[in-house]
């Protein structure tokens, strides 16, 4: 043996396969931590908690350890279809009005009170019958409805519509509406605007007042004597109600092809919905979500965390919890725990998933789940919650 | 003994290069065609992320919404520039081009026997019009829709499309960032601006070597987009642009503009605007004894620029989506068609908005009538991936853009000659 390792040729030989065996070792870790990194939240191979055992736990409550306990989940879902009232399987946003339900629908506007639904349609009064989002003026107690077409006031059982054409409204396209104190708010496709209840005067706001970049707008937000504008290619525009002063908030990289730095600002310029909450500006966009503090962004995207997709369609926070509709599924997190809703492909059961970073610490079994995992409008009450989805309209208990 | 060794050190190698040839085509390539040299900051360090590397995908329902059994005709959208705008002459080319698509496919028996109808809408009015306009298609039941040529009005229309979920199909607008919005509803067949920036960076810098450009430019957001991935380029090659000057859609003089460029004596000029302003401005260039070379943008293609700049046109270098000179059997029946219904040459935009509607109609033929199956197999990245429109071949990357190779336009003897934009130039070592 010793012969053959002095021999020059065996040596070398046996050099060289160490080599090459190394070599091949380092590349192909070098190549699962690259398709590591590029795995999405959705592609997770999830433990399946399918027994009875673990359905009763879960309807008790589970017991999430570690700071989880302080994420409200939510279970015993109960689904609602065309079949069951709603003009529209297609459901874009819902609101919770006292003992009211309000949601728009591609077909109208649907009210769940008493266990039924009214429809409600152009016929009616409304500017259209798409109705995208809704919020309710606290001092008056009259419903705003961003539709299609127009915005609708709904007051005292009349339908009021302004457009274009009879009032100031910046487009009759109304992607949201966000009552603030007297003023009512809106993001349409020609700019924001707002509505004083009180003076019944007008603003405007697109890139000839304000630092736009162009004047589409596609949500609004308000807290704390502040208005957030989510501006499609312009990140987030706050106004200060009261000093009238504008401050923009966009991607520091300036690239639409990357994110240098996850925590640098607004993760794109595209941004879809902002939500303010406790201090907590919530930033949505089709690339991830971004987490603002007064201080301190912060970047999530579906690789790095427990937020089941990058595309947002929407978000709202109440109280500490962001609840965030992706196209698949309802991801909720308090800065610390994630819970993502989400049904199976094949059936109409899900799982509520339990994450902190990419660790998942529980599943909990869903029967049934939501009704389907495009989730485009939440809205939360108490230990209520209601999804708005491209398939039907769910409403949520807290179970835990 | 020395032999054998050498043969297998060979042989090792060889395995290694193989290995690392293999594993290298694994990794993903850049979006848009960018050269590896320019990548957003990768001199310095990776991003944290690359977006477009994948096409969305759409998870939302309706794919299970059965065909209506009961329809006169099958509705079309188009969206365009037709009353109004300084760009109506494309937006008629655009309109053009379609009907003579849909003409066609009627001809063949429309669809299952129910004939195509388009159902047309101006992009051009009231804040926020073509976010109205695609909603009022809609209304009116449109399968897919194509438009338009506006940057502003082709974003807002976007917006609208996402939410009514309808495909739109651009041929027009060539605002890199149209489709960087990451929205499942949109693809575009003509080429954007990314790719002829590309294509003049190469020429300008890298083949004829004039370190010192100035750039004049329209104002609007086509300037703004359209020259942005030239300056960012140019400064990433280490040549940023020595002078900026603009100018808005209507203007006639621009002497002081020039004078300003004039001034610092740049070693070429690049323009960015519509064909009536390059022309005059390429005019004004030469009577004020300027004899840099001129590069522009693709809108310079056109006999109103010829027109209006006359000689001083001559050896003008500009891009061009496609070849509107090439032998291709396919495009020159479709020049014979549209000469013979519109007595007109076609432009870029008629051509490509052909292309547009012949794409959702074979997309409808294949999977029926219903909005999401019909957004799948256009985007699916296979069915369409590698057409031949008349335009050239489509090959489209993640956000659904069309990146094939573009061509140069260069302007001998009064007319437009078109040849391949020269492959990427590396710089020298």
């Amino acid at each position: 043996m010793k012969k053959l390792i002095k021999k020059k040729f065996v040596r070398y030989t046996l050099l060289i396969v160490v080599i090459l065996g190394v070599t091949i070792i380092g590349l192909t870790l070098n190549r699962r931590s690259f398709a590591d990194q590029n795995v999405s939240g959705r592609d997770r191979d999830l433990t399946d908690f399918s027994t009875i055992e673990s359905l009763e736990k879960a309807r008790k409550g589970y017991n999430v350890k570690n700071g989880a306990e302080k994420m409200p989940v939510y279970g015993n879902w109960q689904n609602f279809y065309k079949k069951d009232g709603l003009p529209s399987d297609k459901a874009y946003t819902v609101r919770i009005n006292g003992d009211q339900v309000l949601v728009g629908t591609h077909d109208g506007l649907a009210v769940y009170e008493n266990g039924e639904w009214r429809t409600y349609t152009t016929e009616d009064g409304l500017a259209h019958n798409g109705v995208v989002s809704i919020d309710v003026n606290v001092l008056t107690g009259d419903v705003w409805l961003g539709t299609l077409g127009g915005l609708t006031r709904w007051s005292a059982g009349k339908f009021e519509t302004f457009d274009q054409f009879n009032s100031g409204m910046p487009n009759d396209l109304v992607y949201s509406v966000f009552c603030f104190g007297k003023d009512v708010w809106m993001a349409t496709g020609g700019g924001a605007g707002s509505y004083d209840n009180y003076t019944k005067k007008w603003e405007i706001f697109t890139e000839q007042n304000a630092p736009m970049h162009e004047p589409w707008t596609y949500s609004v937000s308000a807290g704390d004597g502040k208005v957030w504008i989510a501006c499609w290619g312009g990140g987030v525009v706050e106004y200060n109600i009261e000093t009238k002063q504008f401050r923009d908030y966009n991607d520091p990289d300036g690239f639409m092809e990357i994110d240098l730095d996850p925590d640098d600002g607004v993760i794109h310029a595209i941004t879809t919905a902002t939500y303010y909450a406790e201090g907590i500006l919530w930033v949505a966009t089709y690339f991830g979500l971004s987490r603002y503090d007064g201080r301190n962004w912060k970047g999530y995207f579906d690789h790095d965390c427990g937020l089941i997709s990058n595309f947002i369609n929407f978000v709202r926070a109440e109280g500490p919890v962001a609840f965030i509709c992706t196209d698949l599924g309802l991801s909720t997190f308090n800065s610390d725990t994630w819970v993502t809703y989400k049904r199976n492909d094949n059936n109409e059961d899900g799982k509520a998933i339990v994450m902190k970073g990419t660790e998942v610490i529980k599943e909990i079994p869903l029967s049934p789940s939501i009704s389907h995992n495009f989730v485009i409008g939440v809205d939360v009450e108490d230990d209520v919650i209601w999804l708005a989805t491209s398939k039907g309209v769910s409403r949520g208990e807290r179970i835990n | 003994m020395k032999a054998r060794f050498r043969i297998l050190v060979n042989f090792v190698l060889f395995l290694l290069l193989s290995f690392f040839y293999v594993n290298g085509q694994e990794k993903v390539a850049n979006y848009g065609n960018i050269p590896d040299e320019v990548v957003a900051f990768r001199k310095y360090r990776e991003a944290y992320k690359y977006h477009f590397i994948e096409p969305m995908q759409f998870y939302g329902a309706g794919r299970e919404k059965p065909a209506p059994t009961d329809l006169e005709e099958v509705r079309l959208g188009f969206l365009g520039p037709l009353e109004g705008s300084m760009i109506v002459d494309l937006g008629m080319q655009m309109l053009q081009g379609s009907m003579l698509a849909i003409e066609e496919a009627n001809n063949k028996g429309g669809y299952n026997g129910t004939p195509f109808k388009l159902m047309v809408h101006n992009d051009f009015g009231l804040w926020g019009a073509a976010a109205n306009e695609v909603i009022k298609m809609d209304d009116e039941g449109i399968w897919a829709w194509v438009g338009t040529i506006d940057d502003i009005n082709s974003h807002v229309a976007i917006r609208a499309t996402l939410k009514s979920e309808i495909l739109v199909v651009n041929p027009g607008n060539p605002d890199p960032t149209y489709t960087e919005t990451a929205i499942p509803w949109v693809i575009r067949v003509i080429p954007d601006d990314r790719q002829s920036c590309y294509a003049l960076v190469n020429r300008v810098y890298r083949i004829d070597n004039y370190p010192r450009v100035a750039v004049i430019r329209t104002t609007g957001r086509y300037g703004r987009e359209g020259t942005k991935h030239f300056n960012r380029t140019a400064t990433r090659l280490g040549f940023p642009i020595i002078i900026e000057e603009r100018f808005n859609d209507g203007e006639s003089d621009f002497k002081p503009q020039l004078e300003r460029i004039k001034k610092i004596s740049p070693d070429a000029i690049l323009m960015w605007g519509n064909a009536r302003e390059s022309g005059l401005i390429v005019k004004q260039i030469r009577e004020l004894g300027m004899e840099q070379p001129i590069f522009g943008s693709d809108r310079m293609v056109s006999p109103e620029f010829l027109k209006i700049a006359g000689k001083h046109a001559e050896g003008v270098v500009t891009t061009c989506q496609y070849n509107p000179n090439t032998d291709d059997p396919k495009y020159k029946a479709f020049k014979a068609n549209y000469v013979k219904r519109f007595d007109q040459e076609p432009d870029v935009f008629a051509a490509h908005a052909y292309d547009a509607i012949n794409i959702i109609i074979e997309a409808i033929h294949k999977v029926g009538l219903n909005r999401v199956l019909i957004r799948d197999v256009a985007t699916d990245m296979k069915t369409f991936q590698g057409h031949e429109g008349i335009t050239g071949i489509m090959i489209f990357d993640g956000a659904w853009n069309n990146i094939r190779p573009i061509f140069m336009a260069e302007v001998h003897n009064g007319k437009f000659e078109f040849y391949p934009a020269p492959p990427w130039v590396q710089a020298k070592q």
